[in-house]
């Protein structure tokens, strides 16, 4: 049962969304004991089998509702799978929002002490890291100022520097580096290519071809929440880049 | 106030720290190994009600102590001298203390059944134990609850002469009022995300269920009939509560054991129920909210 710390099994993952705006429906449904007419559930991953092993950098890439980001919730195990298993070993840090759940009115430095405990870390384990992330996040004394006066930039910068810093055993990473400026998005990257040197898995989802073949020497292919190449990454991003070339099917 | 809530969790903790061995295994089955891990974003949680409810206020964190004494101020008003209904001595003392309690369930639910809604960007966003989230609203709710009883009970035991050997029944109906509260407050977040009728009818009952309960009256004085008057003492499952705690702080005497007993199986039941509940829910959560 137990994976490895940094290895991902994900054996015929399928998991369904109700596209509805009461997506849990609602108190009358219940009581009546039916749901009222809309529309058809979206299968978001139909039968993903994924194997990843500790140290192994893949990148997803696919069209918008392809399937990736939910991927990314159900490896970082945000969202149940409806059949299927996934498995994910050791210390799993998703970077799927930078400043996702940052107080407003906090500033930067108790913003990380609240980020880190999300990650279940406790208050020394923080505090060791502490002058780190600062450092890393170059925010100079505005770490005291509450986050909401910070720009977008300083924000997704304190974000992702609260998360390089969370010694994890799995990375994932949805498509939030587009934000700094350049200087900080080759930090940002020479930051998880250090991590991938130190033996960590790296699972990135992307639009970004360029950043994709550069950090990863695996590429998953998704369409329709299904597989469709897995393999190196020259090759996927040659298959990725001729299938959205290609106009498949009408729907798209 | 934050330190406060904090060492209330604490205790609680440190109970769970050493525990009797049924307790270990009611704790995993409850599954709180994994909030003992996060107990630190438990903290950070707390600090974070606190602080954006009155961030920015000049009065701040006294808020929270000011609101319910101007209440209990409006409510005297209104029953005790305006329609001056009152039949017990020290009338402002006796609804005072029973209007504490109710305000403590009262804004615990009311504060809870939004709050995973509140927090749906870090629930999208971020694993980590749900429950965090409405047990912060119920806790920061408790220590305004024991701030504001504190300076109510205060006055009460020293104007009534009422200190006696029951004040150190006192914890534990705080506690077991607490747990009671804790238990419905997770109930009623995680039914609130899926059914979002929930709050607005919790909202709609709450002023009803207010005036039922023995907050300005004893039951006793106002109803001969035995049935109605089982309905308000026991159906009522704040009744005792309220009965319990201002036993000790009016009446200076012990509960009687059949309301001691009925709060802490009240408590306990609640609790189980309201974790479970919570549990087999929130797998979904992330989606729904």
């Amino acid at each position: 049962m137990a994976a490895a710390a940094g290895e991902i099994v994900l054996k015929d993952a399928t998991r369904a969304f109700s596209v509805r705006a009461d997506r849990g429906g609602t108190l009358k449904e219940l009581l009546l004991g039916r749901r009222a007419a809309g529309p058809a559930p979206i299968r978001a991953l139909d039968g993903v089998s994924l194997s990843i092993t500790p140290g192994e950098t893949v990148g997803i890439v696919g069209r918008n509702g392809a399937g990736k980001s939910s991927t990314l919730r159900v490896l970082a195990g945000i969202i149940p799978l409806d059949a299927g298993r996934v498995e994910a070993g050791g210390n799993v840090v998703g970077l799927l929002e930078l400043g996702a759940g940052f107080g407003r009115d906090f500033s930067g430095r108790e913003n990380i002490l609240l980020n880190g405990a999300l990650h279940g870390l406790d208050k020394p384990a923080i505090e060791a890291v502490m002058d780190a992330i600062i450092d890393f996040s170059e925010l100079g004394s505005f770490i005291d100022v509450p986050v909401k006066t910070y720009s977008s930039g300083m924000f997704v910068r304190l974000g992702f520097a609260i998360a390089a810093h969370l010694a994890a055993d799995t990375l994932l990473i949805d498509e939030v580096l587009a934000v700094g400026d350049e200087a900080f998005q080759r930090k940002c990257e020479a930051r998880i290519a250090a991590a991938v040197a130190g033996g960590v898995t790296l699972v990135l989802v992307s639009h970004d071809a360029s950043l994709v073949e550069r950090t990863c020497e695996r590429v998953v292919v998704l369409d329709g929440g299904r597989v469709h190449f897995d393999g190196p990454a020259a090759e996927g991003m040659a298959f990725y880049h001729r299938s959205m070339g290609t106009p498949v099917g009408a729907s798209a | 106030m934050t330190g406060a809530a904090c060492a209330l969790m604490r205790v609680i903790w440190t109970f769970e720290h050493t525990p009797p061995s049924w307790w270990s295994e009611a704790r995993q089955w409850l599954a709180m190994a994994d909030f003992l891990r996060f107990r630190f974003l438990f903290e950070q949680m707390i600090r974070r009600e606190l602080r954006q409810k009155y961030q920015g206020s000049a009065l701040g964190l006294a808020w929270y102590v000011v609101n319910p004494l101007v209440l209990m101020g409006a409510y005297y008003l209104m029953f005790g001298v305006v329609f001056d209904v009152a039949s017990e001595d020290d009338y402002p003392l006796f609804l005072m203390v029973g209007l504490v309690v109710w305000m403590f369930f009262s804004q615990s639910l009311l504060g809870a059944a939004p709050s995973l809604l509140d927090q749906g960007s870090l629930i999208r966003k971020a694993r980590f134990p749900r429950e965090t989230i409405p047990a912060a609203v119920v806790s920061v709710q408790m220590v305004t609850f024991c701030a504001v009883l504190a300076l109510v009970g205060i006055v009460t035991v020293a104007f009534r002469g009422t200190a006696s050997l029951a004040l150190g029944l006192l914890p534990l109906v705080l506690a077991a009022t607490y747990a009671f509260t804790l238990g419905l407050a997770l109930a009623v977040s995680v039914l609130h995300a899926y059914f979002r009728d929930v709050a607005p009818i919790l909202s709609a009952a709450l002023l009803p269920w207010f005036f039922l309960s023995p907050i300005f009256f004893r039951p006793d004085r106002i109803i001969e009939e035995p049935a109605a008057r089982f309905v308000l003492e026991w159906v009522n499952p704040v009744a005792p509560f309220i009965e319990a705690v201002r036993a000790i702080l009016y009446s200076g005497v012990a509960p009687s054991l059949a309301t001691l007993a009925y709060v802490v199986i009240a408590a306990a039941v609640a609790l189980v129920a309201g974790r479970a509940l919570f549990a087999r829910l929130q797998g979904e959560l992330a989606v729904v909210v």
